[in-house]
């Protein structure tokens, strides 16, 4: 009987809560390609070397191997493009989107999804300036959004700030090594 | 037999009647989030579980870029609710235990009913066949075929209707029979 308590002790633990949007995608894309007239999707399918090196690099690898980034276009002009990364966590499984300028750097990052149990911790790393930890980033750089917060907001906002870190880690990566600027 | 819930201390009838309140509340939401996420339908389930892998074609022997334009129309379209393997073994994982829980609280409420052995076995079976069948669905629609889909759908009305009998029985024989004490 004692076995049966833990395991239901252990069962509630774990148990992962429903997700819920905290940014619609169409808000995140305006917010984060600002100006763009026209949008494209560039869907990268790594080759199976393409995809090990990835998932040395960052301990990830996409859904179905595919990579898709969104772009956005005034005129013929590209002002920049974005990737939504979902990142897995014991808690269940959050979205974030992350922007890039056209000179490939980073011009924000939103957090789109979480579940129920995260989204408080989600408000409480935004409210303490989370997102703006990562602009100007660009691949080759490491993100450090949970340390930048420390002290700043509760110990689970500064968890999921890591985990966040985590999503924008796999964006640079993604980014840096395969996306390819479309022709202005 | 000693253990008879038509007979128990009316605390002990008072316990399993919130238990199964309490089991029928989390059943009622549980089945409000199925209908969130992944349907009542053998195509929205199998939408769910196969996804975009079972139409998966090799990875390509070197990497490829296809391009094609998006409307915000099409960022605004509701998703639909992919459970890719990761997030599978991780539900497997962290649901199993606890339905397995489930079953077995329910099965101590059937062993405390009178029924004939015969339909005890089929009723504790049931039980604890329903959340395998809903799992073994959800595996084999994402490996095998989507058409396994009625496997989990089979195994999620079974939870529902296992914990029903269960619950008329106990509260039948627990509160309404003649021969309780």
């Amino acid at each position: 009987m004692n076995l049966l308590f833990r395991a239901a002790a252990i069962a509630a633990v774990l148990h992962i809560t429903p997700a819920v949007v905290l940014v619609k995608r169409p808000d995140a894309v305006l917010a984060l390609l600002p100006g763009a007239e026209a949008y494209f999707a560039r869907e990268v399918h790594l080759s199976n070397s393409d995809a090990h090196r990835l998932h040395l690099a960052v301990d990830w690898s996409p859904e179905d191997g595919v990579l898709t980034f969104y772009g956005g276009k005034t005129g013929s002009t590209v002002v920049g493009s974005l990737e939504f990364v979902r990142v897995d966590t014991p808690h269940g499984p959050i979205e974030v989107a992350v922007g890039f300028t056209p000179d490939g750097t980073v011009r924000g990052v939103i957090v789109t999804k979480a579940t129920v149990e995260m989204k408080p911790w989600v408000l409480d790393a935004v409210g303490a300036g989370l997102g703006d930890r990562y602009r100007g980033l660009k691949p080759g750089d490491r993100p450090a959004g949970a340390a930048a917060i420390a002290g700043r907001a509760g110990n689970l906002a500064e968890y999921i700030a890591g985990e966040v870190d985590k999503g924008v880690a796999r964006a640079l990566a993604a980014y840096g090594t395969f996306y390819k600027p479309a022709k202005t | 037999m000693l253990y008879d819930l038509r007979r128990a201390d009316a605390r002990i009838k008072w316990l399993v009647t919130c238990l199964l309140a309490t089991f029928g509340l989390s059943y009622v939401f549980g089945a409000l989030m199925v209908a969130l996420y992944a349907g009542f339908t053998p195509k929205r389930v199998a939408a769910t579980y196969a996804g975009r892998e079972m139409s998966m074609t090799m990875p390509p022997e070197t990497t490829m870029t296809v391009e094609h334009p998006m409307s915000m129309a099409e960022f605004a379209r509701p998703e639909v609710h992919a459970v890719d393997t990761d997030l599978l073994i991780q539900d497997t994982h962290v649901h199993v235990p606890m339905y397995g829980i489930f079953a077995a609280a329910l099965s101590l409420v059937v062993v405390g009913l009178s029924l004939p052995r015969g339909r005890a076995f089929g009723l504790i079976t049931l039980l604890f066949a329903a959340p395998w069948l809903d799992f073994a669905g959800m595996w084999l629609t994402k490996f095998a075929s989507p058409r396994f889909a009625i496997v989990t759908l089979i195994g999620g009305w079974a939870m529902g209707a296992g914990y029903l009998v269960v619950a008329a029985l106990a509260v039948q024989q627990m509160w309404f029979s003649r021969e309780r004490s």
